[in-house]
C-alpha cells in the first residue's frame, strides 16, 4: 500500500513538472511601451565632416575599410507611446508633440542606426516604418546599401514607400502638414492618395526592389519637396540607372509615363491649344489603356505602343470659341495626340539618354521575345546597351468623352 | 501481421496532401526560380510529374502486396538480407527528412518571428510536440490529418488569391525559352519537395481497398501539385524572377506584402504563419511517424510507441547539424536529391524485380473484389 501512494505522488509530480513549461512566458516578449516604433527615416549625406560626432560603437579606429562614400545622416521619427491619437483629436492636447525626431550619423545605414540605438534606451523596432525618405545627392551616389539593410531585416515592410526629397532629407522628416498630426504618417497617405487619383505609379518598397532586380528594367521613385506651410510636393520622378539615381521627370511627364505603363486611373491635366484659335482648353485624363507589343523587324527588336486616354474637357480659356461647333472636339483630341506623343518621344529619348528603362520595354522583349534576349542580349548591361538604340513606335489616340455642365 | 483496415479513401488523400504540402512551400519559389527563371511554374508541374510516377510505383507495388508496408514485402523481393539494407536506408533518411523539416522550420522561426528565441527551443518544442503525436495508432494519426487539412489550403488559397493584386503577368513568359534551364536538376529537386508521399507504403496495409491507392495518389498530387504550382505563379508575376532569387523565403514575402482587402489585416505574414506551422506539424507528424512505424516493423515488433521518445534526441542531433540556415538549404537539397534514389529508384527496382519474379500476394483480394463487386 505505501508503494502504492508512494506512485501515485510520484505521478501527481510528474504531472505538475509537465505544466511547469506552461507557466514560462513568450520569450520574445515586448512591451509597447518599451519599444521605440520608428515611423520614418530620412538618409542624407553629411555635409561639413562631422565624424567628430560619430561615436566608436561599429567600430574603432582604422580597424576596417572604410566605405569611400561620405559618412550619412540619418533623422528618424519615433513614436511616443501614448500620444499617438487614435481617432480624431478631442480638446486641447496638440501641446505634447507625438513623435520625437532624432538624428545620428554612420557609414552606412546599420552602422547610423547602431549609433542611434546607443543613443536610445528602448529598443528601436521597424515593423511600423512607413517612409524613408533619401535626399537626392545620397540617390545619386546609390541606394543599393540601404536596401540591403532594408531587404534583410525582417521588421520592414515591402509596403513601405522610399521617397527621394530634392533637398535636404531632413527638412521632409521635419515639415508637419497640418492634414496630420504625424508628418510620417501624412507621407505614406499621400503617396497611397496619389495613386488613387492617377498622380503616381504604385511603387512601394517590394515594387522598387522588383524593378530593379529585373533584367529588363530599371526603377524609379517619387521626388517630394517642402513647400512654404511646411506641406509637401511630389515634385517628380526620379529615374535609375542600376541603384543610382540619374534624371527626375516633371510631374506633368509621370502623367505621360503613366500611359506609357498602361496604368488606367488618369490624374493629370494638360493645357492644349485649340488648332486654329489662339487659345487653349486644359484637358484632364480620365483612363488610359495601353498595349505594348514586341517586334523583330529588320532582325532588330522594336517596341510598339498603342496608347489610347479618355479625357474630359474641365476649362477654357477666354478666348476660346464655342465647343458645340461640329468636329472641333475632334480637332482638340488630335492635337492632343500629336502633344502626348511628343512629350512621350522626348521622355523616351531622356531615358535612352540616361540608359534608364523604366518602362520596362526590356522586360517586354524578355517575354516576347525569349530567343532574340537569350542569344543577343541576357544580362542587365547588355539591355541597358540596346535600350539606348531602342526604335519605339507610338501611337497615340485620344478620345473626348465628358466637357462638364457647361454647354458651349 | 494483421493491421485493421479502417483508413478510407478520403483519410489516404488527406494524409498524403497534408504530409507533402510543409515546410518547402516557403522555398520552393525560389528553387523552382533559380533552375528556370520564369519557367518555373512549368518546373513546378514537372516536379509533380515526378512525384506522380513515383507515387505511382508505389502505387503499383501496393496493389501487388496488399497487407505488407514496404519494409516487409521487399525481403519477399529481395530476399531479407538485401532488403534490410534497403529499409535501413529508408529508416535513416525518414530520420534526416525529419530532423531537417524541424531544422527548416526553427531557421525560419528565429528568423522572422521569434528573433529571440533560441533555434534549439522552437526545434525541440516541434519535435517534442510530434513525438508525443507518434504515440496515438495509424487511425488517430489519419484523423488528425483530415483535421488539420482544411486549415493548411484555405489560407493557402485565401493569400494567393489576395497576393495577386500586384501582379505583373509579363513576370510569367517566356514560360519554356528561357536562357540558362536546368529542366533536369531542377524537377527533381522539386519532385524531392514531394518526397513525404512516400509514407502511402505505410497507409497501404490499412486501406480497406488498397487497389484505390492510386486514385488517392493521383488526387493528393492534384492538390499539392495544385497549391505548389499557385504559389510559384504568384510569387513570379509579384517579385518577377529575378526578385525572386534574392530572397529565402518567397512565399512568406509573399504573404507580408499582401493585406485584406479595408485594411483589416495590414500584413499576411501571421495568418499565414499560424497555417505554415500546422502544415509544418502535419508533415514532421508524417515522416517521423513514417520513421519509428518503418523501424519497428523492421524489427518485427508489434507496437512503435516505445521508439517515439528514442528517437528524439537522434533526430535533435541531426537537426543540429548544420552550421547555419544556408548550410541548412544546402544540406536539405543535397539530401533531397539522393533521397529520390531511396523514394523513386529503390521502389522501381522492386517493382521491376517484383514482376520478373512474379511475386504478388494479391489473389485473395482479387477474388474478394470478384465476389462483391
Amino acid at each position: 500500500m505505501i508503494g502504492n501512494t508512494h506512485r501515485s505522488h510520484l505521478n501527481i509530480v510528474f504531472i505538475l513538472a509537465l505544466l511547469l513549461p506552461i507557466l514560462t512566458g513568450c520569450w520574445d516578449r515586448t512591451e509597447i511601451e518599451s519599444r521605440a516604433n520608428i515611423l520614418g527615416i530620412a538618409i542624407d549625406v553629411v555635409e561639413d565632416n562631422e565624424e567628430q560626432y560619430e561615436s566608436k560603437l561599429s567600430h574603432l579606429d582604422h580597424t576596417f575599410p572604410k566605405p569611400k562614400k561620405a559618412l550619412i545622416q540619418i533623422t528618424a521619427q519615433i513614436a511616443v507611446p501614448g500620444r499617438i491619437p487614435l481617432g480624431p483629436e478631442s480638446g486641447s492636447s496638440g501641446s505634447q508633440k507625438p513623435v520625437w525626431v532624432l538624428s545620428t550619423v554612420g557609414h552606412t545605414l546599420d552602422d547610423a542606426i547602431l549609433n542611434l540605438q546607443q543613443e536610445i534606451a528602448d529598443r528601436l523596432f521597424f515593423g511600423h516604418l512607413r517612409v524613408i525618405i533619401v535626399s537626392d545627392k545620397v540617390a545619386k551616389q546609390g541606394v543599393g546599401e540601404l536596401n540591403d539593410y532594408l531587404r534583410r531585416n525582417p521588421e520592414v515592410r515591402r509596403t513601405a514607400w522610399m521617397i527621394i526629397s530634392n533637398g535636404k532629407a531632413s527638412k521632409v522628416m521635419e515639415s508637419s502638414p497640418q492634414l496630420e498630426r504625424i508628418p510620417t504618417l501624412y507621407l505614406s497617405a499621400m503617396m497611397e492618395n496619389a495613386v488613387l487619383l492617377g498622380k503616381f505609379p504604385s511603387d512601394f518598397l517590394g515594387l522598387f526592389w522588383s524593378a530593379s532586380s529585373k533584367l529588363g528594367q530599371e526603377p524609379f521613385l517619387p521626388v517630394v519637396e517642402v513647400k512654404r506651410y511646411e506641406n509637401t510636393e511630389i515634385s517628380g520622378l526620379a529615374y535609375f540607372h542600376g541603384d543610382r539615381m540619374v534624371g527626375v521627370l516633371k510631374p506633368l511627364e509621370i502623367g505621360f509615363f503613366m500611359a506609357v505603363k498602361g496604368i488606367t486611373k488618369g490624374g493629370y491635366a494638360a493645357f492644349t491649344p485649340v488648332p486654329g484659335q489662339k487659345a487653349s482648353v486644359l484637358v484632364r485624363s480620365r483612363s488610359r489603356s495601353t498595349q505594348i507589343s514586341a517586334v523583330m523587324e529588320h532582325g532588330r527588336p522594336k517596341i510598339k505602343l498603342d496608347i489610347h486616354v479618355e479625357v474630359d474637357i474641365v476649362e477654357k480659356t477666354k478666348n476660346t470659341g464655342s465647343l458645340n461647333r461640329p468636329g472641333i472636339l475632334k480637332e482638340i483630341s488630335a492635337e492632343t495626340s500629336r502633344h502626348a506623343k511628343n512629350t512621350i518621344e522626348n521622355i523616351i529619348a531622356k531615358t535612352q539618354k540616361d540608359e534608364s528603362d523604366i518602362f520596362g520595354f526590356g522586360e517586354y522583349i524578355r517575354a516576347k521575345l525569349p530567343d532574340y534576349w537569350n542569344t543577343h542580349i541576357k544580362t542587365k548591361e547588355n539591355w541597358r546597351e540596346q535600350f539606348k538604340k531602342l526604335e519605339v513606335d507610338i501611337h497615340f489616340t485620344t478620345t473626348i468623352r465628358r466637357v462638364g455642365m457647361r454647354l458651349g | 501481421m494483421e493491421t485493421p483496415r479502417e483508413i478510407t479513401f478520403l483519410q489516404a488523400t488527406a494524409v498524403l496532401i497534408s504530409t507533402i504540402i510543409g515546410v518547402g512551400v516557403l522555398s520552393l519559389p525560389v528553387i523552382a526560380v533559380k533552375a528556370a527563371d520564369s519557367g518555373a511554374p512549368l518546373l513546378t508541374f514537372l516536379g509533380a510529374m515526378i512525384a506522380l510516377l513515383s507515387l505511382s510505383i508505389l502505387a503499383a507495388l501496393g496493389k501487388r502486396f496488399p497487407r505488407k508496408s514496404i519494409i516487409h514485402y521487399s525481403e519477399d523481393i529481395l530476399g531479407s538480407w538485401i532488403a534490410r539494407i534497403g529499409s535501413v536506408a529508408i529508416v535513416l533518411f525518414f530520420a534526416l527528412l525529419s530532423a531537417l523539416t524541424a531544422r527548416e522550420f526553427g531557421e525560419v522561426v528565429v528568423t522572422s518571428v521569434l528573433r529571440n528565441t533560441p533555434l534549439e527551443v522552437t526545434v525541440i518544442v516541434m519535435l517534442v510536440l510530434t513525438a508525443v503525436s507518434c504515440r496515438n495508432d495509424m487511425n488517430t494519426f489519419s484523423y488528425i490529418h483530415l483535421f488539420y487539412l482544411p486549415f493548411i489550403l484555405a489560407p493557402g488559397l485565401l493569400i494567393v488569391a489576395l497576393s495577386l493584386q500586384n501582379a505583373d503577368m509579363i513576370n510569367l513568359l517566356p514560360i519554356a525559352r528561357v536562357a540558362n534551364g536546368e529542366w533536369l536538376y531542377g524537377s527533381l529537386t522539386i519532385a524531392a519537395l514531394f518526397q513525404g508521399s512516400f509514407i502511402v507504403t505505410m497507409i497501404i496495409p490499412s486501406m480497406p481497398r488498397p487497389a484505390k491507392t492510386l486514385q488517392a495518389c493521383l488526387l493528393a498530387i492534384i492538390v499539392s501539385g495544385g497549391l505548389y504550382l499557385l504559389i510559384v505563379i504568384a510569387t513570379v508575376t509579384i517579385f518577377g524572377a529575378e526578385e525572386t532569387k534574392l530572397l529565402i523565403w518567397p512565399t512568406l514575402e509573399l504573404a507580408r506584402m499582401t493585406s485584406l482587402p479595408a485594411n483589416v489585416l495590414e500584413r499576411l505574414d501571421i495568418l499565414f504563419l499560424a497555417v505554415w506551422v500546422t502544415a509544418v506539424f502535419t508533415t514532421l507528424f508524417s515522416t517521423y511517424y513514417f520513421t519509428i512505424h518503418s523501424l519497428s516493423n523492421l524489427l518485427r515488433l508489434r507496437d512503435h510507441k516505445m521508439f517515439s521518445f528514442f528517437l528524439l534526441p537522434f533526430i535533435f542531433v541531426l537537426a543540429m547539424l548544420p552550421q547555419n540556415v544556408l548550410d541548412t538549404y544546402r544540406f536539405i537539397l543535397t539530401i533531397g536529391l539522393y533521397g529520390l534514389i531511396i523514394t523513386i529508384a529503390y521502389p522501381a527496382v522492386l517493382l521491376i524485380i517484383a514482376i520478373l519474379r512474379k511475386k504478388r500476394e494479391d489473389q485473395l483480394d482479387r477474388e474478394h473484389a470478384q465476389e462483391s463487386p
